[in-house]
């Protein structure tokens, strides 16, 4: 596999639509010394206005909708968004709360799904990966 | 043009524009450096506020009053009763004016 176009690190944001850390801890232990993506480029940043990837985690609360809306309408173009945990896909452990208005790809459109409660760090490293890969084909059609 | 000298102190207005120069370059070539495909008039040009809606510039901006907090939180036993008669209406400042100066007149008549 070979990147391209997209040659800059990639910049992720995180925003948990509600969920309950469990997804929230493995994405920092992908960032501890045993994963380290940041060897990689990939690192956390606090804007979405600065990330190339919007990463959600939890089902989508009622108060958390236009949240998500205007944080992915944020993130600039082009760009992948990655769900993390398997209640942000049917509600896992929350479904059929009263309070719960997603799954996620309901409000925003998800590119790469990290099924489980919570996922390895593993898979979600090999996410991150196909959603670089997304934007790499993003960027070639742009610069075509 | 002379530069000002003396102890510790150096001045002159020539380096002074000069470094201006510099530093003005260093920050619009940091600028240049941004990101350009940013769509206007869209989400994606408003400050990030944890996902809240940006409220208007007035309203978001720390106020100038809040600089003076502790002076008229101290002195509220005076500024209270002296906010009230600033009534914002001219005639009520004509009325003073015309009070203070009449008593102003009197008070220096009995003295002279």
């Amino acid at each position: 596999m070979s990147l391209k176009a997209f040659k800059r690190a990639l910049w992720v944001y995180h925003l948990n639509t509600g969920s309950c850390n469990g997804c929230d801890i493995e994405i920092l232990a992908v960032l501890t010394p045993r994963y380290d993506v940041e060897r990689f480029g990939i690192i956390l940043v606090g804007s979405p206005r600065h990330a190339d990837v919007l990463l959600v985690t939890g089902p989508v609360s009622r108060q958390m909708v236009t949240r998500l809306k205007r944080v992915y309408e944020q993130v600039p173009d082009p760009k992948v968004v990655l769900q993390v945990g398997s209640c942000g896909m049917e509600g896992g452990v929350f479904y059929e709360s009263y309070n719960l208005v997603g799954p996620v790809d309901q409000i925003i459109p998800v590119d790469v799904y990290v099924p489980g409660c919570p996922p390895r760090p593993e898979a979600i490293i090999e996410a991150v990966v196909k959603a670089w890969v997304k934007l790499e084909r993003a960027a070639e059609q742009r610069i075509a | 043009m002379a530069a000002l000298e003396f102890g510790y102190i150096f001045w002159n207005p020539i380096v002074w524009v000069i470094a201006f120069v510099v530093v003005m370059a260093v920050a619009y070539f940091l600028r240049s450096r941004g990101q350009k495909k940013y769509k206007k008039d869209t989400a994606q040009t408003q400050i990030f506020l944890c996902g809240e809606e940006v409220p208007e510039a007035e309203r978001r901006h720390v106020k100038a009053h809040n600089v003076y907090w502790g002076l008229l939180q101290t002195l509220k036993g005076y500024y209270n009763p002296t906010t009230k008669a600033h009534t914002g209406i001219i005639n009520d400042y004509i009325i003073w004016f015309t009070a203070i100066a009449a008593a102003t007149a009197v008070i220096l008549f009995i003295v002279s």
